[in-house]
């Protein structure tokens, strides 16, 4: 796993300051930049702020590198090269929402998580759109992004899918595939998968909700919305609020996504349902979301990104998922907060209890403590 | 006698798609054209599972392809489909879709 941003665990605020203050140029731009990123750390929030206004500077965007290719139509990637950093909008507009849709995933963890794209380190977001012909899908193949245009290559009457670009979310999902796997590297099948595609879905969402500036209670919390033509009875491919609910459609069925536990699919298709039962855990993050109030990319977005780039490794589960979003909770917001019980609740909507089996570090307070506090109850026959 | 099953699996959906064609029943320019990918692909010399790495969305893809005297099964993805292979992916997930 590669270590982002180090030195700001090393370098104090104070000694950024001196050298934005009496550094050379490039050490000046550095601990700008530096200072900049650790915006989003409390402890540093004040200094920075105080720094940059002392100075006259503003933020330093660090590393947003975009180049989009178009396959025209054919299979090998990249494709030509259509558009890049700084260029002008061109009139294909596929083209542009990929290069618009990566500048906003960008920006939502820059500014919000301070990490310098997929790789912490300001790795080149290359995207690739017309894709094959009729290819209705999207994938992050593992360096890019890769976008059809829907199932354009049938009659009118009989299409499903407008082009995969045309909806942000789907863009930011994506590229959180490639963050994921910088990270805890989850593996791609049976619980670590169907994680894996929930944090994509959960960054997917909050890209959109930051464009929009919208609250978790104003967000509609569907996954590609507009994807869908008028065709299809369905307002979306998933939904994180209610799994299941997204699409009903004669040709397409129906939504497959259980919202809880008892609901779990077992198969062995889709690489164990992991576009399924994503939709646990996806239903975990907009509960607690909702739970939290305000904006989802704040508290609960932090809780969710501290255990995708700290915790979570290849082989998580839900229980693991479910137990380290807690802890991390107790570690940014205190253990007891409201931040921490408001992501034992939304866990268990979907009837995962979290915290349960984690003892020590200091976290456990309100975790398996009441567990036991209530199972000693029970035991002399005060709870039931 | 050649017959095809295909199946499309996964993706940004997870959505599956199927069709099994017999290429006795299709118009001769079209028996050509999947004759043709199929030895294009190489198909009955490609190893059996082309599927690792897994890569996020993805679509996997099951093909067996069945005469008089051989069989043969390949599973592959989008992330690691040869390149000679990929025409016929995309015919036969274009047949799919329209056998809806």
């Amino acid at each position: 796993m590669p270590h982002r941003h180090s030195i700001l665990c090393i370098i104090p605020p104070y000694m950024m300051h001196e050298i934005v203050m009496n550094g050379s140029p490039e050490q000046r731009d550095f601990a700008l930049r530096s200072i900049t990123i650790s915006e989003q750390l409390r402890a540093h929030r004040r200094t920075a702020l105080e720094v940059m206004s002392f100075m006259g500077a503003r933020p330093v965007r660090a590393g947003k590198k975009r180049i989009v290719y178009d396959a025209e139509n054919g299979s090998k990637l990249p494709g030509a090269e259509v558009r890049q950093e700084g260029d002008d909008p061109v009139s294909d507009p596929a083209v542009n929402e990929a290069y618009d849709g990566s500048g906003i995933t960008y920006d939502l963890f820059f500014d919000v998580y301070g990490r310098d794209s997929i790789d912490g380190n300001g790795l080149r977001l290359d995207s690739t759109v017309h894709y094959q012909k009729g290819y209705d899908n999207a994938f992050w193949n593992g360096q890019q992004m890769v976008y059809g245009d829907g199932d354009e290559d049938l009659p009118e009457s009989e299409r499903m899918f407008n082009r995969f670009t045309s909806a942000l979310d789907v863009i930011g999902h994506e590229l959180t595939h490639g963050v994921t796997s910088y990270e805890a590297n989850l593996a791609y099948w049976d619980q670590p998968g169907a994680l894996n595609e929930s944090m994509s879905d959960v960054f997917g969402s909050l890209v959109k909700q930051y464009q929009r500036q919208q609250s978790a209670a104003n967000a509609d919390w569907i996954i590609g919305e507009g994807l869908f033509t008028a065709n299809v009875n369905g307002i979306g491919i998933r939904s994180m609020k209610a799994p299941g609910t997204a699409y009903d459609d004669p040709v397409l069925g129906k939504d497959p996504q259980p919202a809880h536990m008892k609901d779990y699919v077992n198969t062995i298709e889709d690489n164990g349902g992991v576009h399924i039962n994503s939709g646990i855990p996806n239903r975990a993050f907009y509960a607690t979301a909702v739970e939290l109030g305000g904006f989802a990319w704040e508290k609960a977005g932090q809780i969710w990104y501290k255990t995708l780039t700290d915790k979570l490794a290849e082989r998580s589960n839900f229980q693991d998922a479910a137990n380290l979003t807690f802890e991390t909770a107790g570690e940014l917001f205190g253990a007891g907060s409201l931040e921490q019980q408001a992501v034992r609740t939304g866990w268990s909507e979907v009837g995962i209890a979290a915290g349960a089996g984690t003892g020590e570090n200091g976290t456990g307070g309100t975790g398996s403590g009441d567990g036991c506090f209530t199972a000693v109850l029970r035991a002399i026959g005060l709870a039931k | 006698m050649t017959k095809i099953f295909f199946e499309r699996t996964g993706g940004f959906m997870g959505r599956k798609v199927n069709a099994t064609i017999d290429l006795d029943d299709l118009p001769d320019e079209q028996a050509e054209l999947l004759d043709d990918l199929l030895d294009e692909a190489g198909f009955f010399e490609l190893p059996a599972d082309l599927t690792r790495p897994a890569m996020p969305d993805a679509f996997t893809y099951n093909i067996t392809v069945s005469s008089d005297e051989r069989q043969h099964s390949v599973r592959v993805s989008d992330a690691t489909a040869p390149d000679d292979l990929r025409p016929l992916l995309e015919e036969l997930s274009r047949q799919a879709r329209m056998r809806r």
